[in-house]
């Protein structure tokens, strides 16, 4: 039973990194959106436009607004 | 003519019957409703974004003809550093701007791999719940106006960012309350642990060493906590009792110290208990509180934001000829500003040069454009349809119709948050009697045995904590709310669904609500007696002739794409137009226009009839649309029993014949908001309970005026932001599941409640009594809660669907 005397300081020390880093996260904004990021595994983020794609879309919103 | 009702694929709104634009997806056509909307998926099906397409959970904004040109219309703002956003080092700056048409995961997936695929965009956090994208940019390397384009691009409407300085600072209070809750949370479970070591030492024997070293480490923990998570209920009962009042935060410090002060002399003179665990929670559980009131408070400022939006951001003043482009923030009384035709008016004024048409829906319900000639006066916020011209602004910007209104609207807000009001006295109560009860308990035992003094407070104030009671509430609604979540219904106000039992009357607002909103084709009848015309060719020539008039009706035919180049000499008269078609004189309009000899009798929106020198070729029968299953939800809601009342801005003859439609009897046509309001209030003095449906932005005060409010599909974003609940389907139907949500929610309600209230009221006297020691509270306490929370839970069991959703994602193989 006395190594509680060492294993529960321990968990106090870890308590006090797991404050500080929720105070970091939280200053960082990793809580302000908590909706989108889980998508981003499922949505692949390699899919960028195709750079045709981004020089013809210009030409096209032209057409559109004559 | 057999019309299929087809959705959009990419806005997920009813295709037109005439309409046969289409994208490719996969290899598969599917039906769009508009050239906008086929731009938008087209661009974001060829970059390789399908996948939005799959995984979004809401259907898209659909896009206006004038969110393609946006990007013309932002060249002006590059060069205005101000807009850039705050500049960081090496030349780079955050921009925040608020978007319209973010809602959900998907939208922020697009909008992010849109952005940073180009040169000079380096970081785009998109936060769904609030519609802000924060950018980082390098404006050296690309416009701002490129980026606006972007976004209109794929279907997003980017506002100029007004207010940045202040959403900073609200995103400022938002994570400090969050950081106090965690900070708050984190300590509860360690020390609410501590606490279970020592109850089973109580219970089992401890050893005395043990003992105290795990009331210091409970200390250790509790101090900070208090100290920081506590802080501000010391200084918020601090200000109440410097301005000579009892607010709802003095008995909470009052108990929190209580308790802190009574366990360290405890700890200190090392007999009695420590009830440090008493204290983290009680500020656990209250930080919770106050936090959701904050988000609460909040999105209601979010409605100042979006009133401002209605109005441009910028106006053409007229000095001396010359014009330049001025805030329009910055306009006075006697400034000459130019409208041109589809821009929104800056200011109230007076017509001074030109005359033109003005469209103010939003603002007075008023389906129609108002012809406006010199001397006439227009609002801020209504749209020029016709032609240019030129105004004299009358009122300075805080004083307009649009201001004033956004005043009304935050007074009924004020009004309403009564309820809430109500519910903390009721807190304050509560922890008045059980502080009253400790005392008593206290003195009690001071006289008999001052052995049991301390454990029988305790055990009282443990036992009583208000967590069943306050869970109670929260937790069934948080579970009902996930369950109409899942239908497309949003709950953005949690008492709503307490106080839907009680409503008795339920007020529409006829335009957007219990009708589609626009006139439709609904039948196109040919002359049997003229050869050579099918009902495509017909419907093809009234596009061609509709195609520059700015009438609501030309709506009916806007989706037709045609080539503007095959009509010519276009004349638009008041009651129809005329123009030349393949060599053709044709006239279309009314039967008084066209010369067909009927009389017509028909409502709503009426004939059209196409006719040429031979005579008549076809007639188009128009009308408003009812909404689905409008019929079947009205004999619903008679059947429960509740008065069904219209109340529209529109003509007598649009709002007869909905009601004659609908069969609702009692029905008032030409209401302004301030009637509306009016209305509402007399009923509520009358002890009516009304519940309020509406869409447009006229409505917004109105809808806060009401005990209970809804917008339906297609409502302006600053009614959305006032309302209780927001349906995002097109069915009348969702109505009935939320009055049936209600139903079931309440009932779990009563029985969480009468739970708790019985938990409590049978284990306090054994607690002053001193028969239960202060582990066996705690125990109970958790117990009641965890049941409160279980029972809650069977409102959130999946039930199948009312209405199956508007098919709008992909068909997955």
């Amino acid at each position: 039973m006395s190594m509680l005397y060492v294993l529960i300081p321990l968990a106090v020390v870890l308590l006090a990194i797991a404050v500080f880093a929720l105070l970091w996260a939280i200053k960082h904004g990793q809580f302000d959106d908590l909706e989108t990021h889980g998508w981003s595994v499922v949505l692949d983020d390699d899919q960028k436009p195709p750079p045709a794609v981004v020089d013809a879309r210009s030409d096209a919103e032209e057409k559109e607004v004559r | 003519m057999t019309v299929k009702a087809r959705s959009c694929f990419h806005c997920g709104q009813p295709v037109p019957p005439v309409c046969n634009l289409s994208v490719e997806v996969q290899g598969q056509l599917q039906a769009v409703c508009c050239s906008g909307c086929e731009a938008v998926a087209n661009l974001i099906l060829k970059s390789g974004q399908a996948s939005y397409y799959q995984f979004r959970t809401e259907t898209a904004l659909r896009p206006a003809l004038e969110d393609l040109s946006i990007e013309d219309a932002w060249k002006r703002y590059d060069e205005r550093h101000s807009l850039w956003g705050s500049p960081l080092k090496d030349g780079r700056n955050e921009l925040l701007l608020q978007v319209e048409g973010i809602r959900c995961a998907a939208c922020a997936w697009l909008i992010r791999s849109q952005l940073e695929a180009r040169e000079g965009i380096d970081q785009v956090q998109v936060d769904v719940a609030t519609g802000f994208v924060r950018i980082n940019w390098q404006p050296a390397k690309l416009r701002l106006s490129r980026i606006a384009g972007i976004l209109a691009g794929v279907g997003y409407r980017p506002h100029l960012p007004l207010a940045s300085a202040e959403s900073m600072g609200r995103q400022h209070e938002r994570r400090d309350a969050l950081k106090r809750l965690g900070v708050a949370g984190l300590g509860m479970m360690q020390v609410m642990m501590y606490a279970a070591g020592l109850y089973a030492g109580d219970a089992m024997g401890i050893s005395e060493g043990f003992e105290r070293f795990l009331q210091w480490i409970s200390l250790i923990v509790t101090t900070p906590v208090l100290l920081y998570s506590g802080r501000g209920f010391y200084t918020s009962a601090w200000r109440s009792l410097s301005h000579r009042r009892i607010g709802m935060d003095v008995p909470v410090a009052l108990a929190i110290s209580i308790a802190f002060i009574m366990s360290c002399s405890n700890f200190l003179t090392g007999n009695g208990h420590v009830y440090f665990d008493s204290v983290v929670m009680f500020i656990f559980f209250l930080s919770l509180g106050r936090y959701a009131e904050l988000v609460i408070r909040h999105r209601n400022l979010q409605t100042g934001l979006a009133l401002a939006r209605l109005l441009p951001e910028w106006a053409e003043l007229v000095r001396n000829g010359q014009s330049e482009q001025v805030p329009a923030i910055d306009l006075r009384i006697a400034d000459r500003v130019r409208v041109r035709a589809g821009q929104t008016f800056p200011a109230d004024g007076l017509v001074i040069k030109g005359s033109t048409d003005a469209d103010e829906a939003l603002l007075t319900g008023e389906s129609r454009p108002v012809k406006k000639h010199p001397g006439d006066a227009v609002i801020a916020g209504s749209i020029n349809r016709a032609q240019a011209v030129e105004i004299e602004v009358s009122r300075d910007p805080d004083d307009s119709t649009v201001s004033v209104m956004g005043r009304m609207l935050l007074k009924s807000q004020t009004h309403r948050s009564r309820y809430a009001q109500l519910s903390e006295r009721y807190a304050g109560w509560f922890v008045a009697v059980v502080l009253t009860v400790a005392v008593l308990t206290a003195l009690w035992w001071l006289k008999h045995d001052m052995e049991m003094l301390l454990p029988a407070i305790l055990a009282v104030l443990v036992i009583s904590c208000p967590c069943a009671l306050s869970l109670a509430t929260p937790a069934a609604i948080a579970s009902a709310g996930r369950a109409l979540l899942e239908q497309g219904l949003l709950l953005t106000r949690s008492e709503a669904l307490e106080i839907l039992g009680s409503i008795d009357t339920i007020v529409f607002d006829k335009t957007g609500t219990l009708t589609s909103g626009s006139p439709t084709v609904v039948n196109t009848v040919l002359n049997p007696d003229r050869n050579g015309y099918e009902t495509d060719d017909v419907l093809r020539i009234a596009a061609l002739l509709e195609t520059d008039s700015s009438h609501p009706v030309a709506k009916a035919f806007a989706d037709i794409g045609v080539n503007r180049e095959e009509v010519a000499d276009l004349v638009i008269h008041d009651n129809g137009v005329e123009g030349r078609v393949g060599g053709k004189n044709y006239r279309l309009g009314n039967a008084a226009f066209t010369h067909v000899n009927v009389t017509d009798l028909m409502g709503g929106y009426g004939r059209l009839w196409l006719v040429d020198q031979a005579g008549w070729i076809a007639r188009f029968d128009l009308d408003d649309g009812l909404r689905e299953s409008a019929g079947e939800t009205m004999d619903f809601l008679r059947s429960r029993g509740l008065d069904l009342v219209i109340l529209s801005g529109d003509h007598p003859q649009a709002v007869a014949s909905v009601a004659s439609r609908t069969g609702i009897e009692i029905w008032y046509a030409e209401q302004t908001p301030g009637m509306k309001m009016e209305f509402i209030e007399s009923l509520q003095a009358n002890g009516k309970k009304v519940l309020m449906i509406g869409d447009g932005v006229n409505d917004a005060p109105v809808l806060s005026m009401a005990n209970i409010s809804m917008t339906v599909s297609g409502a302006s974003e600053l009614a959305n932001s006032t309302a209780d609940f927001i349906i995002t389907g097109t069915s009348l139907k969702y109505i009935e599941y939320i009055l049936l949500a209600g139903d079931r929610t309440r009932s779990v309600i009563r029985q969480n409640l009468a739970w708790a209230l019985a938990y409590n009221l049978c284990a306090v006297p054994f607690a002053a009594a001193g028969m239960i020691v202060p582990w066996m509270a705690a125990l109970g306490m958790s117990l009641s809660s965890l049941l409160v929370v279980l029972n809650s839970g069977r409102l959130a069991r999946k039930k199948s669907p009312v209405i199956p959703r508007a098919q709008a994602g992909l068909v997955t193989p």
